[in-house]
């Protein structure tokens, strides 16, 4: 089955705002066709989660984020996690690894918009419409928090360059996306 | 703006959180008998006082976990935040 993008009408390639500029330009693309699943742990269980591995990757700690080349699970919350991937085979690495007693497992590979952003000056975007104090929020850390009262999930992927991945849910992608190219405009993006 | 602790996440703006009313209020004992009186005061009846007040808030753009927060409802003054299961003297 295709998978439609909530941005196929909406994301046109190109450079827009001010990229005559002397400012880096803000490089912002989508990341479509990747498998999302939830996990989380129940109340009522007790195993410890120190032992367990998904793609070869430990459920991180408080505000962190287990990634390798194909596979990133960010930590949402207390006992919940968000495992998103490009390995296929993902579902099956989770299924092996989770007993049914004690998670439960969401598939949410359609429910999600996800934006991509790199350049030096993401940072000067984000505080445009997010709370959040970037200090220390770097490479391999992630946080929940909202942009423009849009319910967001950061994935800080490296600090140099810096990128970051935005999650929105797919009903408010188109609404994210013109407020996150909105906030980009002063400083020219590069759509691709 | 206020600047909640959240237990979990560390300190974040106001704008994370959803209110939630009074986290002192006990919901009457299941399986006993409730007066009128009782449950009225548990649905409908809540105090309003000026200083300090223990508060539920759910970190709703962020872990999604309900707090208490002990605030003070005059001055703003957040003195405490706490897990719900653990409590606030
Ligand atoms: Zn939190």
């Amino acid at each position: 089955m295709k998978n439609v993008s909530a941005l196929e009408n909406i994301h046109k390639h190109g450079l827009f705002g001010n990229y005559d500029s002397k400012d880096e330009l803000i490089n912002i693309r989508e990341i479509k066709d990747v498998l999302i699943y939830q996990i989380v742990k129940y109340k009522k269980s007790s195993i410890s989660i120190d032992k367990i591995k998904i793609d070869n990757l430990n459920l991180p700690e408080t505000l962190l984020v287990s990634s390798n080349t194909n596979t990133r699970i960010l930590w949402m919350g207390p006992d919940n996690w968000l495992v998103v991937s490009t390995n296929k085979e993902i579902e099956k690495s989770i299924l092996e690894n989770l007993s049914h007693d004690d998670f439960a497992l969401t598939d949410l590979s359609h429910s999600r918009t996800i934006l991509e952003l790199e350049g030096s000056l993401v940072d000067e975007v984000l505080k445009k419409g997010c709370p959040l104090n970037l200090d220390g929020l770097d490479e391999g850390k992630c946080s929940n928090s909202a942009f423009h009262a849009i319910t967001i999930t950061i994935d800080f992927i490296s600090s140099n360059p810096r990128k970051v991945r935005i999650f929105a849910l797919r009903s408010f992608g188109e609404s994210l996306y013109h407020s996150i190219t909105d906030a980009c405009l002063e400083f020219g993006y590069k759509a691709e | 703006m206020l600047y909640i602790k959240c237990p979990y996440c560390g300190l974040r703006a106001q704008k994370e959180f959803s209110y939630g009313g009074d986290a002192t209020v006990k919901r009457p004992n299941i399986n006993e008998e409730v007066s009128s009186e009782d449950w009225d005061n548990f649905v409908y009846m809540r105090k309003s006082p000026r200083g300090k007040h223990i508060e539920l808030w759910q970190h709703i753009a962020g872990c999604r976990q309900w707090i208490k927060v002990q605030r003070d409802t005059a001055t703003h003054e957040i003195f405490q935040t706490a897990k719900v299961t653990e409590e606030i003297r």
